[in-house]
Formats: structure tokens, sequence, C-alpha cells
């Protein structure tokens, strides 16, 4: 029809299958990582990361006769307070200590009264309690009733004439938290717990586990770290759209199919990386302020009606296996929604509130579709909560809060990146 | 090789930014011309594979783009209009990073990479970031990378725009020399860049080809409808508000117009030869035309600025279309 130079040549084309795909998510990790907004607000997270998990460090304080003495100073005089207490907890040990505190109580000249409950005083308080007083308070708890506080000074009221009984007294108390009308546990979750706490090998073993205590109790702020690192990552389609580039891209060779999986995992391994930078930082100020000692010591010492049969250390390590989950799955729902949306800051516009609003909500209690969900959710989902008994059911499996949200988070991510991958797919370009 | 566009159509609600566009092309250099909004860059983002038709179809060499599937796009080298770049890579890194995904194994992108940066007279700032770069650069480094995989069609989506006339002429020459036994479409709608090099000019306007015909032939269509014609200034003013004058030319105290008209406006008028721009003007009108995109003004001339304040010209005159 149209009169043009005629040529029939077959073109030279590139060889398919010998691109480098490990090329293609070194060059879309170094686009991540040579922003400067990268350095900048990965930076800024770290900071924030040891601002956080220092002021535990900077802000303890702990009492003697004296007075307060605070932060390393007073890390170090609680730390030699426990030298003695790094104990077998035995019956018998147990028995001779709540004799020893009742006989303290027996002597007028040692107790208190406050108009509602009597507490031991000068020498008594500062030589025979204070230097245990979590380690007593420990073993009031486990003869409480669930959601009873207890402290040493209940320890008149127990019965350790035959010996203090008391890990019956553990078992009974999960039990009777097992059977709270208010938990709702079916009798296929009570035997699950059941089964669960048997495996924990007694008699506990008592020692000093502070730093691991701190670092298990911050989890939540870890939820910065998880933005900081999902902003990031916010850019990797939406930027494209953004900065026009996609055009180039969707029409070379790759740009729909290889260059997809390149981007994935390039933004998976920056959000590796940076998870293992900030773990690191949160766990080393606790750590280095406090010691590691503890790391092999059962989670029990801590809460004797904990049912995971854990040390200090492996429980903090499935937390932070269950933190990194819930990080993918919100890289995840980040490319997911950064295939789909023309900018960053929409992406943005919709991840943050899915990421606090959770903590803006508490639960009422461990049974019910509203809290079961909200254990879930991802500022809720990083806090271990390993006394709760949370527990999901599905026919006759029962799963607890790690395994649920591990499951729930791993396919979340699953279909998250199937979804940014169809998104980016689907993509075109404005006409 | 052949490149078949077929009913080819995008519908956005009820308004067609491409519509029933038919076409084959072969090896040479295709210049789409059409004013903003003609459907130009829409047609070659469907042909470039990132827009989807709503109707029609796409053929190389006889298969559709849905058949060929990744093996089109091996075919394909696409320098979008405005498109951005990775501030952060270097040239290097950008055209590496662009080969893989591309697909060319290491060897040959490291090789094409260089000779591509010496094409374009980049090498000396191939380890440079982009974000150093100006916009000349950038867009010889938008050529690179759409040569990278030795293209059959090479599409160029106003690929001058905003370069200086310098800028201009060096870019017009390395389209040249990488449009050899290549199916390019180069969009624009400055006039003079197509002259230049297009074997085959494309005239689009509303979704359409108004015109596909070989550069050669396209002004002989013009030929009897433009018109020279010196005339006192006072009768300049009639003159434009009665005809189509798409220059003026003060010579001492009289005006030479240059007149688009299907008649000879004046006895004394002459018949001039016709120019692409003319062409353009005589589909488009002057509201199509950005005089500031206009690269090669004639010096003599007054510029259309200015003319526009001395004598307005009447649009309503050159609105025409269809002429095919």
């Amino acid at each position: 029809m149209m009169s043009a130079k005629q040529n029939q040549r077959t073109p030279n084309r590139t060889h398919p299958h010998r691109a480098d795909g490990l090329s293609l998510i070194r060059f879309e990790f170094l686009k991540i990582v040579r922003k400067r907004s990268t350095l900048t607000i990965m930076a800024v997270s770290l900071l924030l990361t040891a601002f956080l998990f220092g002021l535990p460090v900077i802000q303890y304080q702990i009492y003697d006769q004296n007075g307060v003495m605070k932060g390393t100073k007073g890390i170090a005089y609680d730390r030699e307070q426990y030298a003695d207490l790094s104990v077998p907890l035995t019956e018998e040990y147990i028995t001779k200590t709540i004799r020893e505190v009742q006989g303290l109580f027996e002597d007028p000249a040692n107790v208190g009264y406050d108009g509602n409950e009597r507490f031991l005083i000068g020498d008594a308080y500062w030589n025979e309690i204070a230097p245990r007083e979590n380690f007593l308070n420990l073993i009031a708890r486990t003869y409480a009733a669930p959601n009873e506080s207890r402290g040493y000074n209940s320890f008149p009221d127990l019965d350790a004439s035959d010996g203090a009984d008391f890990y019956q007294a553990v078992q009974a108390k999960r039990e009777a938290i097992l059977n709270e009308s208010g938990r709702a546990l079916s009798n296929e979750q009570k035997a699950y717990w059941s089964g669960m706490a048997g495996k924990i090998d007694t008699p506990l073993q008592y020692g000093y586990y502070e730093g691991w205590e701190v670092i298990i109790s911050s989890f939540g702020l870890l939820l910065f770290a998880v933005l900081a690192i999902c902003i990031v990552i916010a850019p990797v389609f939406s930027g494209e759209y953004q900065a026009g580039t996609d055009a180039v891209i969707l029409s070379a060779k790759y740009g729909r199919t290889k260059l997809i999986t390149a981007k994935l995992a390039a933004s998976l391994l920056f959000g590796t990386i940076a998870f293992a930078f900030h773990m690191v930082t949160a766990c080393a100020i606790p750590l280095a302020a406090f010691g590691v000692s503890g790391w092999n010591l059962p989670m029990q010492i801590a809460n004797t009606a904990i049912p995971y049969p854990l040390t200090f250390l492996q429980g903090t390590m499935r937390n932070i296996g269950i933190l990194y989950l819930v990080l993918l799955g919100m890289i995840g729902l980040t490319l997911f929604l950064s295939s789909r949306m023309k900018s960053p800051y929409l992406v943005l516009i919709v991840l943050v509130p899915v990421l606090f609003i959770p903590m803006l909500l508490s639960p009422n209690g461990t049974a019910g579709a509203y809290n079961l969900m909200l254990f879930l959710l991802p500022y809720q989902a990083v806090m271990p909560e390993f006394g709760k008994y949370i527990s999901y059911q599905a026919g006759g499996l029962v799963f607890d809060a790690f395994s649920a949200r591990a499951i729930l988070y791993a396919v979340f991510t699953a279909v998250m990146l199937l979804l940014a991958r169809g998104g980016f797919q689907r993509h075109e370009t404005a006409g | 090789m052949e490149l078949q566009l077929q009913d080819l159509s995008r519908q956005y609600g009820t308004n067609y930014a491409v519509s029933h566009v038919n076409a084959t092309l072969v090896p040479g250099v295709y210049g789409l011309l059409g004013a903003n909004g003609a459907g130009k860059t829409t047609l070659m983002r469907m042909i470039s594979g990132v827009l989807k038709p709503t109707a029609g179809s796409i053929r190389f060499n006889g298969k559709t783009i849905g058949e060929l599937g990744e093996r089109y796009y091996t075919h394909l080298g696409y320098m979008p209009q405005d498109f951005g770049f990775y501030p952060d890579f270097t040239a290097r890194e950008f055209m590496l990073y662009m080969a893989a995904v591309k697909g060319l194994d290491k060897k040959r992108a490291e090789a094409r990479t260089e000779n591509l940066l010496q094409m374009v007279n980049l090498q000396d700032v191939a380890d440079k970031k982009i974000k150093s770069f100006s916009g000349g650069m950038k867009q010889r480094l938008g050529i690179a990378q759409a040569e990278l995989n030795s293209p059959a069609i090479l599409i160029l989506d106003e690929p001058t725009a905003g370069l200086d006339p310098k800028e201009r002429v060096r870019f017009r020459n390395l389209i040249s020399d990488f449009a050899k036994e290549k199916i390019v479409i180069l969009s624009t709608h400055i006039v003079s860049d197509v002259s230049y090099i297009a074997d085959i000019i494309l005239l689009m306007k509303n979704g359409s080809f108004l015109l596909q015909e070989p550069m050669a032939a396209v002004t002989d269509s013009m030929k009897g409808k433009v018109w020279e014609l010196l005339v006192d200034e006072r009768d300049a003013d009639r003159y434009s508000r009665k005809f189509s004058v798409v220059n003026l030319h003060h010579e001492g105290d009289r005006v030479r117009l240059r007149i688009l008209d299907e008649a000879r406006p004046a006895e004394e008028a002459e018949a001039a030869e016709p120019s692409l721009e003319d062409l353009f003007l005589y589909h488009f009108g002057e509201n199509d035309y950005d005089p500031h995109e206009n690269p090669q003004p004639d010096p003599s001339s007054t510029d259309r600025k200015k003319r526009k304040n001395h004598v307005p010209i009447n649009s309503s005159k050159k609105s025409r279309g269809g002429k095919r």
C-alpha cells in the first residue's frame, strides 16, 4: 500500500535462555538502596529502634536501703542479687523459701500494715525480700487464681506444712485458666494446651533473664521498623508509573515476567536485610546492657502459667520469626498496593492505617471473633502473648497464636505477591 | 518484515483515542504527524505492547502480539515521550539494566552498551549518575536503550521535544543511523523533524490516519493550494481575515503572504512549492501548531507571535479535515 524500503530480514535477536535473572535482582536491589531517601529512612528507623530498645536501659532503676540506683549501675546491682537465685526450683527449695518468708511474718517487728494488707518492713524486707522479690512474686502468683494479683505477702496464707506442692499448683493454675468460662476453649483446645504444657521440663531452672524480658516485651515497637521498610519498598512498582519508566520496561522482553520476579525478590531481599539490621540493633542493646544470661532458661520462670515449653532464646526467636512473617506480609501488601497505585504516597495512605489502627484497638479477652481477629492483626500479631492461651480451631485442628499467625502471614504474603505480580503484568500505560 | 495494524482502536468510554486504524508498515522511517491529542502516543503505546487495543490487532510478520508473546518484544525498541530515568543509576548501569530486562546475555549487553554509548556520544559520562545529565543527554540515552536489542521495530515518541536546535539535529542524525533496515515510527508535532528523515508520512487527526503517503508525494497533494502574494500592509489584514495565511514576510512597506486555499486568492497570487508545514497547517490549522516547537523559523519572517499581534489569522478558514 505504501512505498518504503523493503526488507525481509529476520532480525538477529537476543538469547532468551541466557538472560541473567540474578543480574535483574541485583539491579532492582540497587534501585532500592541507591536512593538517598532509602538511606535516610533506614538511618532514622535504626536510630529510633536503638532509642526505643535503649530506653529500658536508660530508665532502669532499682532500690536498696540507700536509695535508688539507675541505669547500668542498677543493672549490675540487680544481676549480683540473682547470683544466689540461679537454682533449680525444686519442691524442697520452694517449700524452704515459703517457710522462710512465713517465718519473717511471724515477727511483728518485721510487719507493716497499710490498712489493706500486711507486708514486710525494715531489714526483713531489704535483706530477705527485695533481692528476690520477682522470684517470690512468681511463686505467689502460681498459687493465686487466674487474673488475681498476689505478692510475697500472701505467703502466710499458704499451707506449706506438708510441702509446697509447687508443680501441682502450677498444673492447677493452668487447668483453672483453661476452664475459665470467658476463654470459651473447646475440649480440643484444652487438650492441645495441656499436651503442650506437659512437655515442660521440671524442676524449672531459675536465673537472671532481664535482657530477654526487655526484648520480648518490646516487640510491638518494631512496627515502626516494619513501616520504614514498607516506605522504602512502596515505589517499587508505583515509582515506575510515577517516573514514566513503566512504558520502557513493559515494552522489553522480560518486563512482564522475569523483571517482576526480580522486583519482588529484590524487595524481599531488602526487607530481610533491613529486618536483620533492625533485629540486631533491637537485641544487641538490651543484651549488651543486661547480659545474655537467661537465654537457656525456661520462660516459665517469668510466669509459671506459660504453656510453651521454650527457653527465652527459643521464645524470642519464635516471635522474631513471626515478626519477620508479618514484615513479609506487609511487604507483600505494599507491593500489591504499589502495583495498583500510581504514586508511592497513595500506597502509604492505605498502609499506615493498616499497620497502626490495630494499635488503637485493645482486646477485651482472649475469646470471640473480635479478639481472635485482633490478635492476628499486624500490631497484636507481633506481641507474643506467651501466657494468654490464644488458640484457633479449624475442625479438629488447633493452632496456637504463633502457628495461626505464621500460617496466616505466610499465606497472606504469597497471595499479595501473586496479586502484585498480576497488577504489574496487567498494567497499561495511559495513552 | 511487516507490521500490520488491523482496524486498531482504543476506546475510553465513548471516546476513541485511536479509531479503526489500518496500515501495513515495512522497513522505513515513518513520520507520525499530528497535533497534541491526535492519538499518536496511544497508537505508539499499542504498537509497543504497553497498551491493549480495545479492538483490532497488531501483527508482526503475520502473527499477533498475543501469539508472539515475549518474542514480540525482542523485536521492539521503544522510547516513550518524557519517560523518566533512574536518577541514581549511571548511564552504563541504566544501559546494562535495560539490557537485562531485554534479555541480552551479559557479554552482548556489555558490548552493545559500550558501542551505543559511544554512538550517542555519552561514553565520557558513562559512569556519571543520570541525575547530572541535561535533557539532551537523557534523550540520547533514551534512544540508546531503545536500540540495545537491535530492534526490528523502533518506536520513538516525540524524541526531539524539548531539545535545542543543535541537539535536535544531532538526534535526527542518530535516528537516521539507527533506522537502517528497520521499521521506525517517529512521532512528533515538529514538522521539520520528520521532513528530514521520514520516508513516509502518517498524518493523524482525531485518532485516525488522514493521510499515509511517501514523503515525496505527500506535499504533492498540496500543489495548487499554496499561494504567495505581495500586498500592501493595509491589505494584509483583509487577506488574513479572508484566507488561511500561514506566513507573513515584511519586504519594505509591503508584506509577502503565504496563503493556503483551494483557489487562487488573487489574480496576482503565485503558486508556491508546498512544504510539509503547509500540509500540517492545512489539516490542523494554527491552533494545533505550536510555534515554540518550530525549530527553524525563517529568520526573515515575522515570528508567529508577532504576526498574531499584527494581523489576526482567521482560524475558521483553516479548519479542514478529511481530505482523503
